[in-house]
């Protein structure tokens, strides 16, 4: 398998806090990673550092061949919109835009919009009834489900996924990680970062954080499967 | 997809957006009203100047004063010479006449005879009023006009007739008309100018050419100076005093036209500048979103801008035909005539209101500097 995400020696300081201290790490392609750790561990900030939305104080960050770190404004926005598919806590999604739109806005920002491709991604998270609904109209889980298709529809190399179901009641989570399990069935390569010890349990690889480093594994890869 | 989104856009910030196109629609109606009423007022002006008769003298060099003089071979043009050049340089909207003048015994009452082209007396002087009938022939012989004082004084009555006399010769016309101009004409009799050359026995001289230019005091001039220049041998003078009052009447109101225009756009500028700084603050979130989604700054803004720029013409086209109702109104109760509606001032008010909404967007810039991780944060 070939290595999608190459972290050396990261260090990202918030003035004089320090928010990840000397990471290093790899993910080949395919994994389902869970990045797990307390609040304030410094999982957003490497999940913002691997996905171009933030710059890291020094160390390297290599995705799909790309040194991120290297990558100016136009560079970075090019990344994104080429190799990395996010998937937020809080959805966010554009309120003024339909389900199918919202999917839309992330073909026009890669390259040109196929509102045929747009429905089948929406029809493949199960939402092919809602596509002219507004977020307002759609429920928590069917926001992420579309918050997912729109994750997918460029092909990204990685998946970042913050907290995905940490929004989401029980049946609502079991709809969303059904369907991270089918990306990753299928081949994807994904990030999660999550709180909760059974849904990090579900990706092939955990990595703790705790105060910016990580934890030692004492687990071997894939041992924590269900 | 791009205008979709522009669309989306408008109408998901529909409360912000509909202030922002009420203050650009009260300025646009505003601004075009005034400017229709500028034009209509340039028209209406050059109407009322142009009922004061001749705005465009040419006499010969040597003369003082043309409307004075009489016929003496040094004080003369040739008639052909100067009308040739004349009809070649007038343009349609100008009414031209050579004038001679003779002072002619009746009986014993001397009395100013005039030898013009009756066909366009009424055309140099729209303003004179006529007591029987205006002459449609050019050269008749047969028939003249009096002017008010002058058929008093000599008891001259429509119907009747008037014997000329100048030297030996005499002329004979019947009176078509008694004229009422309210100045020096009205001493005067006018009969054609062939007519007064025989009286006279100077074929084809005449003592001045007067036009009448129906335009800005700009195009009267611009005719003066053409004339000058294929009438080098003559003196080409505009009328100075209904030129300049003319000029100097639209200059004040195109001036105060002006000034509310520009004190009208600031006050839209501000009125949309409060509003999209609102907004701005209001759509940081989408933009992080945005460029999260790998969107460039560049494809972000065009969007908002777009978005602005159709506000700003949709502003311009409705305020504009709120304007030409507003001018229509104002012209009725200002001017007591309605004014014609300018279709020149859409465009002008389109564009104008575009750019103010432009300049009024300015804080959209803002957003070019939002962190999506910070937005994402939810900071």
């Amino acid at each position: 398998m070939a290595t999608v995400v190459q972290i050396e020696n990261l260090r990202k300081e918030f003035g004089k806090v320090c928010a990840l201290d000397g990471v290093s790490f790899e993910i080949q392609e395919g994994e389902w990673i869970a990045i797990m750790g307390p609040s304030g561990s410094g999982k957003t900030t490497l999940i913002n550092i691997l996905g171009g939305l933030d710059t890291p104080t020094s160390g390297r960050t290599i995705v799909d061949g790309v040194d991120v770190g290297r990558l100016d404004e136009a560079g970075l926005t090019r990344f994104r919109a080429e190799k990395i598919g996010f998937v937020f806590q809080q959805f966010h999604l554009v309120s003024y835009l339909t389900a199918l739109e919202n999917v839309m806005l992330a073909q026009y920002f890669h390259s040109t919009t196929d509102e045929r491709e747009a429905q089948q991604a929406l029809e493949r998270v199960g939402l092919g009834d809602r596509l002219e609904h507004l977020p307002t109209q759609l429920s928590g889980g069917e926001q992420q489900r579309v918050a997912v298709a729109r994750a997918l529809i460029n092909h990204p190399k990685l998946i970042l996924a913050d907290e995905p179901t940490g929004n989401l009641d029980e049946a609502n989570e079991k709809i969303v990680l059904d369907l991270l399990r089918e990306l990753h069935t299928e081949g994807r390569t994904i990030l999660m970062v999550t709180h909760a010890p059974s849904i990090g349990s579900l990706a092939d690889r955990r990595i703790d954080f705790s105060h910016g480093h990580l934890v030692p594994q004492l687990a071997p890869v894939g041992s924590q499967r269900r | 997809m791009f205008w979709r989104l522009v669309f989306r856009l408008l109408r998901g910030s529909r409360a912000r957006l509909t202030v922002a196109i009420l203050a650009l629609v009260s300025g646009a109606a505003v601004i075009s009203g005034l400017l229709n009423l500028d034009f209509g007022v340039e028209y209406q002006l050059t109407q009322q100047f142009r009922t004061l008769g001749a705005n465009i003298i040419i006499a010969p060099k040597t003369t003082e004063s043309a409307a004075e003089s009489t016929l003496t071979n040094s004080a003369l043009m040739n008639e052909d010479a100067v009308m040739g050049q004349v009809q070649r340089v007038a343009t349609a909207n100008v009414a031209f006449a050579p004038f001679a003048y003779v002072i002619a015994r009746v009986g014993e009452t001397q009395v100013v005879a005039v030898g013009t082209w009756l066909d366009q007396l009424q055309n140099l002087n729209p303003s004179w009023k006529m007591n029987g009938g205006w002459i449609s022939s050019r050269a008749d012989a047969g028939q003249c006009l009096a002017g008010r004082n002058a058929a008093r004084e000599l008891h001259l009555v429509t119907g009747g007739s008037l014997q000329l006399q100048y030297l030996t010769r005499t002329s004979q016309c019947k009176i078509s008309g008694i004229l009422d101009s309210g100045a020096a004409d009205d001493n005067q009799v006018f009969m054609s100018l062939d007519s007064l050359q025989t009286l006279a026995d100077l074929p084809d001289k005449v003592s001045v050419v007067q036009l009448s230019v129906s335009g800005t005091p700009k195009l009267i001039a611009t005719t003066a100076s053409r004339l000058s220049a294929a009438l080098p041998q003559f003196q080409v003078h505009p009328i100075r005093k209904v030129t300049e009052a003319e000029g100097e009447l639209l200059g004040r109101i195109r001036l105060l036209i002006i000034s509310m225009i520009i004190l009208i756009l600031a006050l839209t500028a501000l009125c949309v500048l409060a509003t999209m700084a609102a907004l701005a603050m209001e759509r940081r979130a989408d933009v992080g979103l945005m460029k999260a989604l790998g969107g460039s700054i560049t494809r972000i803004v065009s969007l908002f801008v777009a978005e602005v720029g159709l506000l700003g013409a949709a502003g311009g086209l409705l305020g504009g035909v709120l304007g030409v109702g507003l001018s229509y109104w104002m012209g009725l109760r200002v001017f007591d005539t309605a004014v014609t509606p300018q279709w020149q001032i859409f465009p002008i008010t389109i564009i104008l209101m575009t750019l103010v909404a432009m300049a009024g967007a300015l804080p959209l810039r803002m957003l070019g500097e939002v962190k999506p991780a910070i937005i994402l944060r939810g900071e």
